[in-house]
């Protein structure tokens, strides 16, 4: 399995090519023109042809297109429609996002390993039922919902963290942790029923199986059921499920980021989306999808790594 | 079980779809000051502007419920008819998978809040909306129903169908939907919920299906949530009704659909 990593990367370079290819020409055969829908339909057509001449956008979708890919090599994602270059305007912010994103996934790893086995430990009880209902309740809510949520609880009501995430410009996030709480917590509440779902019905499939009763009947206690049978089953899901849900919060963290005026590229991403900043949306989903389809080949390897039977070959 | 989950989702889709009947004030209209509390002016107070935030929540709910509700049948549909054609034209052709299923892998691997950021940009109004929530939708359906419908194109029935030399529209509508037709349904109800999630962000992005849009309120609260804090309550508990009732539902579903495929 091993050996065909350099498969798995390849085939993810060709969907992150296509991905640009989708992105950049399926966004122009959309019906719609960011240069109408900003300028408002009541602009002369001579100004609305400038405004596209100076863009770019009368020349082929495919030039421009080849043109955007060659940039990409040199580090340069285009000039947005405000005229300043992407990468610039990406700089710091792309680094605040994925520290939102990393702590979230840090904190989601032990929080729902411990209340999925717990639950699946403790199936039907009232612990598992809380637990259960809890999750089946938070993973139908939006994000940006329980952002919501947090802000009236902790900030409006309890007057314990920030609603808002001032930060003075170039300056870390982790300078001001306090303002990383809640805009966290959003992620992970949500990650976090999801990942606790799929560990406790995995774990709970293990704790019905043959071998697990093999063991009880021999005398094991409890701990080494969970030790010896239990966690090794469910790591290799639960290290799918990790990585999946980081993805998750890369969309996710978009419009929490929103709620927050948390400064990272989902916030860039709102604001450009509104006023319809194409050549910004385009390098932010190429950005995302990169690091989704990352996770992915890094969640392939982290089942291989964690299943013996996969890694020594013989299926 | 399955009873009071229906009831409740049903309860909640009746509140929202009469909402605009009984609201006391129009959308629009400032009723008092700016952020007033609930019980000077509305029963839950006021927003930005002076308008009452219960009428805006009830004129608010209905269309944000309707265009999900056409979104996630126009992408279920697609994706169920993609499905069912791929699932009968590659059997035993290997080709055609090459051809119509793998590329389908390609949008079900971005997350569907950015193929709506993506497509607003371009098509910012209401086709925008109902056209992100298909596009993400088409690939999970036809994932999920061609995995359906391969496990029944095998039968006895349908090969005594392909000899009579039925048409392909009789052996997917007469002889395969019916079998499937619970997993359809259990998947429906998993795009209607993605379909809440995108319509109401889209509304949180000002670009939503109304001007009184939920997600748009939860925005348009956000600022004076300290000063009137039932602004921000109002929608955020709306939201989260319609989605955890849908996915009760939509949950006694898929059970039910897990029973009759094991």
């Amino acid at each position: 399995m091993i050996r065909s990593l350099p498969g798995r990367l390849s085939a993810g370079a060709v969907l992150l090519a296509l991905l640009t290819f989708v992105v950049y020409v399926g966004v122009d055969l959309l019906p719609g023109d960011p240069v109408t829908s900003r300028l408002g339909p009541n602009t002369p057509p001579e100004r609305i042809a400038e405004l596209r001449h100076h863009l770019g956008l009368d020349r082929p979708v495919l030039a421009r297109y080849g043109e955007w890919v060659a940039g990409l090599f040199r580090g340069d994602l285009g000039i947005s429609a405000s005229g300043r270059p992407v990468t610039e305007m990406l700089s710091d912010r792309v680094g605040n996002s994925a520290l939102l994103a990393a702590m979230a996934v840090l904190l989601l790893a032990p929080l729902s390993l411990v209340l999925g086995l717990w639950a699946a430990w403790r199936r039907g009880r009232p612990a598992d039922r809380v637990v259960s209902a809890g999750a089946l309740l938070l993973v139908s809510a939006p994000e940006f919902v329980v952002a919501g949520a947090l802000v009236l609880l902790f900030a409006v009501s309890l007057r314990m963290f920030p609603a808002v995430s001032l930060l003075p410009v170039g300056a870390s996030p982790l300078a001001y942790p306090e303002i990383l709480v809640l805009p966290v917590l959003s992620l992970l509440l949500v990650g976090l029923a999801y990942a606790v779902r799929v560990i406790r019905a995995s774990a709970c499939a293990v704790l019905a199986s043959p071998h697990v009763e093999f063991l009880r009947l021999g005398g094991a206690s409890g701990r080494t059921v969970l030790r010896r049978a239990v966690v090794p089953a469910v790591l290799p899901v639960a290290a799918q499920v990790w990585l999946v849900t980081g993805v998750a919060f890369v969309g996710g963290a978009v419009l929490v980021e929103k709620v927050f005026g948390y400064p990272g590229i989902g916030e860039l991403l709102v604001a450009s989306v509104q006023s319809g900043d194409l050549p910004v949306v385009q390098a932010l989903v190429l950005i995302l999808g990169a690091a989704m389809l990352a996770a992915l080949v890094l969640a392939d390897l982290a089942v291989v790594l964690l299943t013996p039977r996969l890694r020594t070959g013989t299926r | 079980m399955t009873r009071l989950k229906w009831t409740l989702f049903g309860l909640a889709v009746l509140a929202v779809l009469f909402g605009p009947l009984v609201a006391p004030h129009p959308a629009t209209a400032p009723i008092g000051p700016p952020f007033a509390p609930p019980g000077t002016a509305g029963p839950l107070g006021t927003d930005q502007l002076g308008r009452d935030v219960l009428s805006r929540l009830l004129h608010g709910g209905a269309p944000m419920l309707l265009t999900s509700a056409l979104a996630a049948l126009i992408g279920s549909g697609a994706g169920v008819t993609a499905g069912l054609f791929t699932a009968l034209a590659s059997s035993g052709r290997r080709w055609v998978e090459a051809i119509f299923v793998r590329p389908l892998d390609l949008p079900a691997a971005v997350p569907p809040i950015l193929v709506l950021l993506l497509v607003l940009t371009a098509l910012p109004n209401r086709a925008g909306i109902v056209l992100a929530v298909a596009l993400s939708s088409v690939p999970l359906s036809s994932r999920i129903t061609r995995a359906a419908a391969e496990q029944v194109i095998g039968r006895a029935h349908v090969e005594v169908a392909l000899a009579r030399g039925e048409s392909w529209a009789w052996l997917l509508g007469r002889e395969i939907l019916p079998l499937v037709a619970s997993t359809v349904l259990a998947d429906l109800g998993i795009r209607f919920i993605t379909a809440v999630y995108l319509v109401a962000a889209a509304g949180f992005l000002g670009l939503g299906t109304s001007a009184s849009d939920w997600g748009l309120l939860i925005v348009e609260a956000l600022p004076g949530a300290a000063l009137q804090p039932w602004a921000l309550l109002a929608p955020v508990a709306g939201i989260a009704l319609v989605a955890v009732t849908a996915n009760l539902a939509s949950d006694a579903l898929a059970r039910r659909s897990r029973g009759v495929l094991g």
